[in-house]
């Protein structure tokens, strides 16, 4: 009877040992642009984003505890950023953040997870502050950065043999910070090359006339930019019956060469265009992505998949990587944790720097082209620029 | 700036650039000045009907590929039916109420509407074509210009003309007048004062809709292109004088004139001449530079 009663008694405390188990759960706090003008791209980034966590949680989780997400819209303002981070911590008690979208939204999360000592994943913004100036031992970056970013527009610049460059950006950290990495890349690779003109606009622009009309004044062979999205379909409609396209090469970052800008662009997508893309839905250059682009493809509803998911994905992934190496969602010790460690991604293997707590992401580049039989244009040749400033 | 001045051609597209981008916005803030005028409605919405004015243009236009005039049309046509729901359904009811009633109802017209915008056409930032023959560039004699910017140079003051001569030479428009006077009054001798109101908020919002369609090859559709649209229309209607036709016009010209000068002057401060051309008219004159104070309202 006793035994019985002894075994009953442990069973129960089993059982209820297993309940605990069960319950607990790595809260991760998401932090994208999912309504207004950003949906464009939070959208597509949640895609990734749930698709990475549905993963985990089919292999068993993060120490074999379930990973539920709370995603929040950052309005693409730090200040609704910042407060939606705040709130992440404090009401929801999340163990990590991962997410922003844009520079100074990035920037401001990147405050508050400083402040409040919990780890901030930033996915997508790519002001080189993020990782220099404003580095804190609890932010660490998936996406790429502006200095890489500008070394590779700097790179092309000298392949062409182009000898004068009008720089057009957007007036936040995102433009600044990229107009001083294309700066420092043509002083590496093409000192002879001259900058004629300097433009901002400021985000959120809708005419660009009086900086078309200036480059085309300005008589330089070549545009850098960053404009993205919205920003670059504006400025290439209202650019095109200029003539601009005809008469200089227009090299861009902010992976307009993403198929979300090209397949909507259809055949308004301008010529002589050369720029980058974190992930091209037709390019299985590294093993893994055939599998991640067909997945991603059923659970979007879409053969032609966008860009944005893989880097939400990426970052989940970074998570389950460092959660599980450390045994613990302790922010000192899951920061430890992702400090020079590498995880296989479906656009390449990723290390995080220790020092600079940057990823080693690299992109894509080439020139935007007609394809026969279908409207939008694709990049080809595809050129795998690497992450690296040598 | 150096080309400003060494370069005559570069000027000359400086003031295309100015009075194409002026009459693509008055267009757009007529609308909003008209509405106000006769039924003393700020209409926050007025963005977001531009707003769907541009998408209608990508579904007729693109998707359709009904052409781009039909496009037009179909804009206009498409913020009439919305505006008779939302007057019909909505304003009716809050004429007579408190002006901040007025303002939470347009706002929360705004995020309705701004949320089924992008149930129908997604969230990814869309692109029109140019209309057949206008997607490149006119010969000017001594420099070439964009044909569907100088379309708009013209299109901005026919509409103008239009709504002068229908508010200032019609029986319709002495009614539309008078409405704005003495609306019981109005009443009080026959005329039937709520079918002048949804006419006016008809007329305002396809204009919006007019406004957003030609708008949509320059500017790309995507959601939250209102939230910008309906500050510079506020701009223009403030600085001209809300409720006043001639004011925005003018209005528009001017703010079309400082945004682009500006931008060329002094390019990192493009924002900053409009807004403190906004102060000034604001301390100086409140009620715009063709406004008139205190209007007695109903």
């Amino acid at each position: 009877m006793v035994s019985i009663f002894r075994s009953t008694t442990a069973a129960a405390f089993m059982l209820a040992a297993g309940v605990v188990s069960a319950n607990a759960e790595i809260k991760i706090g998401v932090l994208y642009p999912i309504a207004g003008t950003g949906a464009v791209y939070g959208t597509p980034a949640m895609y990734g984003h749930n698709m990475a966590v549905d993963e985990v949680n089919a292999a068993g989780g993060i120490m074999g505890q379930k990973v539920v997400s709370f995603a929040r819209d950052t309005k693409l303002k730090p200040a609704a950023a910042a407060a939606a981070a705040k709130e992440l911590i404090t009401k929801e008690g999340v163990d990590v953040l991962v997410g922003g979208l844009s520079s100074a939204v990035g920037l401001a999360i990147s405050e508050v997870a400083r402040q409040e000592g919990v780890v901030y994943i930033a996915t997508i913004p790519k002001t080189i502050q993020m990782t220099t100036k404003k580095l804190h031992k609890h932010v660490f970056r998936t996406s790429s950065h502006t200095d890489f970013e500008g070394d590779a527009i700097a790179q092309i610049v000298k392949k062409l043999g182009k000898k004068s460059v009008c720089d057009i950006q957007l007036d936040y950290a995102y433009g600044h910070d990229l107009a001083a990495g294309i700066e420092k890349g043509l002083a590496k690779h093409a000192p002879n090359v001259k900058k004629v003109i300097d433009l901002r606009s400021k985000l959120g622009a809708t005419d660009y006339n009086a900086q078309i009309t200036q480059i085309l004044g300005s008589g330089c062979d070549v545009v850098t930019s960053g404009l993205w999205g919205s920003h670059f379909v504006n400025f290439a409609q209202q650019a095109k019956p200029f003539g601009l396209f005809d008469r200089v090469t227009y090299i861009s970052g902010g992976e307009i060469a993403s198929h979300e800008i090209a397949g909507k662009m259809g055949k308004d997508y301008p010529d002589n265009v050369i720029s980058n893309s974190y992930e091209l839905w037709y390019d299985h250059t590294f093993p893994g992505h055939k599998k991640f682009q067909a997945d991603l493809a059923k659970r979007s509803g879409k053969k032609e998949t966008a860009m944005w998911p893989v880097l939400a994905y990426i970052g989940v992934k970074f998570i389950e990587a460092a959660g599980n190496k450390a045994g613990t969602m302790d922010a000192d010790k899951f920061a430890a944790a992702l400090e020079g460690m590498t995880i296989k991604t479906p656009v390449g293997d990723r290390t995080i720097d220790p020092k600079t707590h940057q990823a080693n992401t690299g992109q894509f580049w080439g020139p935007m082209v007609k394809k026969s039989g279908v409207d939008y244009r694709v990049m080809s040749p595809v050129t795998w620029y690497p992450a690296t400033l040598d | 700036m150096d080309m400003l001045l060494s370069s005559p051609s570069f000027a000359f597209i400086q003031v295309l650039n100015s009075i194409s981008l002026g009459m693509n916005l008055f267009i757009i803030a007529a609308g909003l000045s008209l509405i106000f005028g006769v039924l003393r409605v700020i209409n926050f919405a007025h963005g977001v009907f531009y707003m769907f004015g541009a998408y209608i243009m990508y579904t007729v236009s693109k998707d359709l590929q009904l052409g781009f005039f039909t496009g037009v049309i179909a804009a206009a046509l498409g913020l009439a039916i919305i505006a008779i729901i939302v007057e019909r359904g909505l304003f009716q009811w809050l004429y007579d109420k408190e002006h901040l009633l007025q303002l939470l109802l347009t706002f929360a017209i705004v995020l309705i509407m701004g949320d089924m915008a992008k149930i129908i056409w997604g969230t990814d930032q869309l692109s029109v074509s140019y209309p057949e023959g206008f997607g490149g560039a006119s010969n000017l004699g001594f420099t070439f210009y964009p044909t569907y910017r100088l379309m708009l140079c013209v299109v901005g003051p026919l509409i103008f003309l239009g709504l002068w001569f229908l508010i200032e030479r019609t029986r319709w428009g002495r009614l539309t007048r008078a409405a704005t006077q003495d609306m019981e009054m109005l009443s009080a001798l026959g005329i039937n004062v709520p079918v002048i109101y949804v006419t006016i908020f008809v007329i305002g919002s396809a204009l919006a809709g007019v406004g957003g369609s030609l708008a949509a090859p320059i500017n790309s559709p995507t959601p939250g292109m209102d939230a910008t649209i309906i500050v510079e229309c506020f701009v223009i209607v403030i600085i001209g004088g809300l409720g006043s036709l001639w004011g925005t016009f003018v209005g528009a010209l001017i703010y079309g004139f400082v945004f682009n000068f500006g931008s060329v002057i002094v390019p990192n401060w493009q924002d900053v001449f409009a807004f403190l051309l906004l102060m000034a008219v604001l301390l100086i004159r409140p009620w715009g530079l063709f406004g008139k104070p205190e209007q007695e309202g109903h």
